[in-house]
C-alpha cells in the first residue's frame, strides 16, 4: 500500500467505526475496546517494534481479508475437553483458567485480538490424564484465541500446525506437577502473523516450548511465560530458517516470580538472502524468587552478506541469591568446517547445509518434523 | 604412471611465497615420509594437496593418476582418491561423526556411480573401523571432533582414512600429540591400510612413527623446497643431527 504509513491511533480509529466482531457474545471486550480507546496500540516507532514495520501489519488488520473455506480442524483425544471458544462452555473456562496469564497493556495489539476474534478453542486436560496429543491442525478466521488448561499433574502435547492467522492468542496455565510440552510449527508464508504465547507456570509444573519457524512477509512471535508457583520448569527452544525476503521477529519474556523456578532459553537461527531475523530475549527475576536459575542462549548464523539479525538478552534481576547467564553470538558459516567436509568429498552445498543442521540442532529435539518442515535439510 | 607426481610447484598465500618449487613422485605400495623445520611449508604443501581455498597454486602441477588436480574442487579430489588428515582437525558441534561420515561415504560412492551402503552396512563398516582404532563406538554418535582430545581427534582422522579407503593419504603430523599406546594403536591402523594399490606420505618431526610405519623415501623439506632426499636412514640421521648439517 502506498502513501502514508497506518499508524496505530488511525487504526483504532478505522476499526471503532466498524465495531467488534460478534464471536463468542459472552466475551467482555470492554477490556479490548478500551485500550484501544485509549489509543493503547503502538505507534509505529515504539521501542517493542524496532525492528518490525507494525505499519505492514496494520494495513492487513485494516483489510481484513479472511480465506473463505477454512473449517475449525482440532483433534484431540477422549480424555481431552475441546470447545469452541463460542460455546458458553469456554467461558466457564477462562474463569476456570484462573488470574490473567498477562497484561494487555503490555501487549497491546492483543487487544485487536479480543475485538476482532472470529474463532478458537478452549481446552481443558484433567488432572491426572496422560493423553495422546492435541493437535490445532487450523482455525477459521484470521483473529483466534486457544485456551489450555492443564490440570494438576496433568501430561500433555499440544502442537500447532503450521497455519496462518492474522492473530493468534495461545494462553496455557500449567497447574501444579503438570507438564505440557507445546509444539508450534511455523511454515514460510507470504503473510503477515502476529501470535502471542502466554503461559502460567504453577508449582512444581512444567511448561516445554519447542518452536521451528520459517519466516512470513512479516511474522512475528510474542512469547511470555511466567513461572507463577514455587519450584516451577520452564524450556524454550526455537529454531529458525529464513531465506529472501522473509522476516521473523521474536520477542520473548520469563518472568520468575517464585522462588526455585529454572527457566532454560535455547535459540537457533540461520538468516540468508536478504532476511531479518530477531531475538529479544528477556529474563525477569522479581523479589522473593530466590534459588531462581535462568539461562538465555542465542546463536545466530549469517549465511549472506545482505541478511539482518539483531539479538538481544535483557535482564532485570531483583532477587539476590539467583543464577543466572545469558549469551547471544552472530557469526558466519565456518568455512574452514565447510572445507573440512569438502575433503571427504562432500560437494559445498551439502556441506553447507550439513553444517548448519548442527548449528540448529541444539534447538530441536525433534529432527525428523523439523526436516519435514523444511527448517533443516 | 605415477600415483602422485607433483612438479615444480610454486604456493603464494596473500602474495607472501611459501612453496618455492617442489618436485616429487609418489607410485603405488609407497610410504613417504616429509620432514623439515616448523614453518618449512609442510602443511601448505598437504592443504594444497587437498585443495584448500586461499593457496595460490602460482607455477606447477599436482597429478593424481596422471589426472592433473591441480585446478580441482577438494571434493573432486577426495572423489579421486587423495585424502588428508589434518594436523588440527576442525570441531563441528551438532554434527555427529557418524552422519558426517555417512555423508562422505555416500558422496564417494555416488562418485564412483554406486548406490550408497544402507545404513546397517555403514554402522557395521565404522564400528568395525573405530574398534581397529580402540575407539568406543559412542565415538561415532558424538560431534564432530568436539570435545575429542588431542590423540582423538588424531585417531579420528585415521578411522576416516580407513572408512574411505583413498589411493593417496596425506597425513600431516597424525603423530604429534599422541601417547606412546595411542602412537601404536595409529601405526597399526596406518599398516593395515598400506597397499600394493595406495600411498602414504606421512608429515613427521619424529622418528619414533617411522619405527612402526617404515618409510620407502624420506625427504626434507625447508624454506618451501625439498632440499634432501634419502631412504628411511634419514630420518635416524635427521634425528641425531637436526637439519642445520643440510644447510637448511
Ligand atoms: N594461511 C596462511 N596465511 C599466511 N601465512 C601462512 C598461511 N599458511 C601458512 N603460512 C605460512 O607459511 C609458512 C609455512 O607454514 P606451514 O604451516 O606450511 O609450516 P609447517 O612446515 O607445517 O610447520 P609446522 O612444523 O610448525 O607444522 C609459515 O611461515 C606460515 O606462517
Ligand atoms: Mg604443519
Amino acid at each position: 500500500m502506498a502513501g502514508l504509513a497506518l499508524n496505530g491511533a488511525s487504526l483504532a480509529e478505522k476499526l471503532l467505526a466498524r465495531g467488534p466482531t460478534s464471536y463468542a457474545p459472552w466475551l467482555d471486550r470492554r477490556p479490548h475496546l478500551d485500550l484501544i480507546e485509549q489509543r493503547a496500540l503502538p505507534e509505529l516507532r515504539a521501542e517493542a517494534w524496532r525492528h518490525t514495520n507494525i505499519a505492514r501489519w496494520y494495513e492487513t488488520v485494516l483489510a481484513g481479508t479472511e480465506r473463505a473455506t477454512r473449517s475449525r480442524r482440532v483433534e484431540f483425544p477422549g480424555e481431552v475437553e475441546v470447545v469452541d471458544f463460542a460455546d458458553p462452555r469456554a467461558a466457564e473456562l477462562l474463569v476456570l483458567r484462573g488470574e490473567e496469564i498477562f497484561r494487555l497493556d503490555a501487549q497491546p495489539i492483543a487487544a485487536l485480538n479480543g475485538m476482532l476474534l472470529g474463532s478458537g478453542v478452549a481446552i481443558r486436560v484433567p488432572a491426572g490424564t496422560v493423553p495422546s496429543p492435541v493437535r490445532i491442525v487450523d482455525l477459521p478466521a484470521a483473529y483466534q484465541r486457544i485456551l489450555v488448561i492443564v490440570e494438576p499433574d496433568a501430561r500433555v502435547e499440544l502442537i500447532e500446525e503450521p497455519s496462518s492467522y492474522t492473530h493468534r492468542l495461545v494462553e496455557a496455565v500449567v497447574q501444579p506437577g503438570g507438564r505440557l510440552l507445546h509444539r508450534r510449527l511455523q511454515a514460510a508464508s507470504p503473510d503477515r502473523e502476529c501470535s502471542l504465547v502466554a503461559v502460567r507456570v504453577q508449582a512444581n509444573a512444567h511448561y516445554e516450548l519447542s518452536q521451528l519457524s520459517l519466516g512470513g512477509d512479516l511474522r512475528r512471535n510474542d512469547i511470555v511465560a511466567t513461572l507463577a508457583g514455587n519450584a516451577a520448569n520452564v524450556t524454550l527452544r526455537g529454531a529458525w530458517r529464513l531465506v529472501e525476503s522473509q522476516h521473523l521477529d521474536n520477542q520473548v519474556a520469563v518472568h520468575h516470580d517464585a522462588p526455585g523456578g529454572t527457566s532454560r532459553q535455547t535459540f537457533r537461527g540461520v538468516a540468508d538472502g536478504r532476511s531479518r531475523a530477531v531475538l529479544n530475549g528477556r529474563i525477569e527475576i522479581a523479589p522473593g524468587a530466590q534459588q531462581s536459575d535462568a539461562t538465555l542462549n542465542t546463536k545466530n548464523l549469517l549465511a549472506s552478506d545482505t541478511a539482518e539479525v539483531y539479538a538481544k538478552p535483557e535482564l532485570e534481576i531483583y532477587a539476590n541469591d539467583v543464577k543466572c547467564s545469558h549469551g547471544a553470538t552472530i557469526g558466519a558459516i565456518d568455512e574452514d568446517a565447510v572445507h573440512y567436509f569438502r575433503t571427504r568429498g562432500i560437494d559445498a552445498p551439502t556441506a553447507r547445509s550439513l553444517f548448519v543442521r548442527g548449528f540448529l540442532r541444539e534447538a530441536i529435539d525433534d529432527v525428523e518434523t523439523a526436516r519435514r518442515l523444511g527448517v533443516i535439510q | 604412471m605415477s600415483l602422485l607426481r607433483v612438479e615444480e610447484l610454486h604456493v603464494e598465500v596473500d602474495g607472501k611465497p611459501i612453496l618455492a618449487g617442489i618436485d616429487l613422485e609418489v607410485d603405488a605400495g609407497e610410504v613417504h615420509a616429509v620432514m623439515g623445520p616448523n614453518g618449512s611449508g609442510k602443511s601448505t604443501f598437504a592443504n594444497v594437496l587437498a585443495g584448500r581455498p586461499g593457496y595460490d597454486v602460482v607455477r606447477g602441477s599436482m597429478r593424481v593418476d596422471g589426472e592433473d588436480v591441480t585446478e580441482l574442487a577438494p571434493e573432486e579430489r577426495s572423489l579421486r582418491g587423495l585424502f588428508l588428515a589434518f594436523q588440527y582437525p576442525i570441531e563441528i558441534p551438532g554434527v555427529s561423526n557418524m552422519e558426517f561420515l555417512k555423508a562422505a561415504v555416500d558422496a564417494h560412492a555416488l562418485g564412483r556411480g554406486e548406490d550408497p551402503p544402507s545404513a546397517i552396512d555403514f554402522v557395521r563398516h565404522a564400528r568395525e573401523a573405530a574398534s581397529r582404532l580402540e575407539l568406543n563406538p559412542d565415538f561415532l554418535k558424538r560431534g564432530v571432533n568436539d570435545g575429542f582430545s588431542g590423540g582423538e581427534k588424531k585417531r579420528n582422522e585415521i578411522l576416516q582414512m580407513l572408512i574411505l579407503e583413498p589411493r593417496l593419504a596425506v597425513l600431516d603430523e597424525t603423530d604429534s600429540g599422541l601417547d606412546i599406546d595411542a602412537l601404536q594403536v595409529v601405526a597399526n591402523g596406518i599398516n593395515a591400510f598400506r597397499g600394493d594399490g595406495n600411498a602414504v606420505v606421512l608429515v613427521t618431526h619424529y622418528q619414533r612413527l617411522l619405527n612402526y610405519v617404515v618409510p620407502d623415501h624420506v625427504h626434507v623439506l625447508a624454506d618451501g623446497r625439498i632440499v634432501h632426499s634419502g631412504d628411511r636412514s634419514l630420518a635416524l640421521e635427521l634425528e641425531e643431527r637436526g637439519y642445520g648439517w643440510l644447510g637448511a
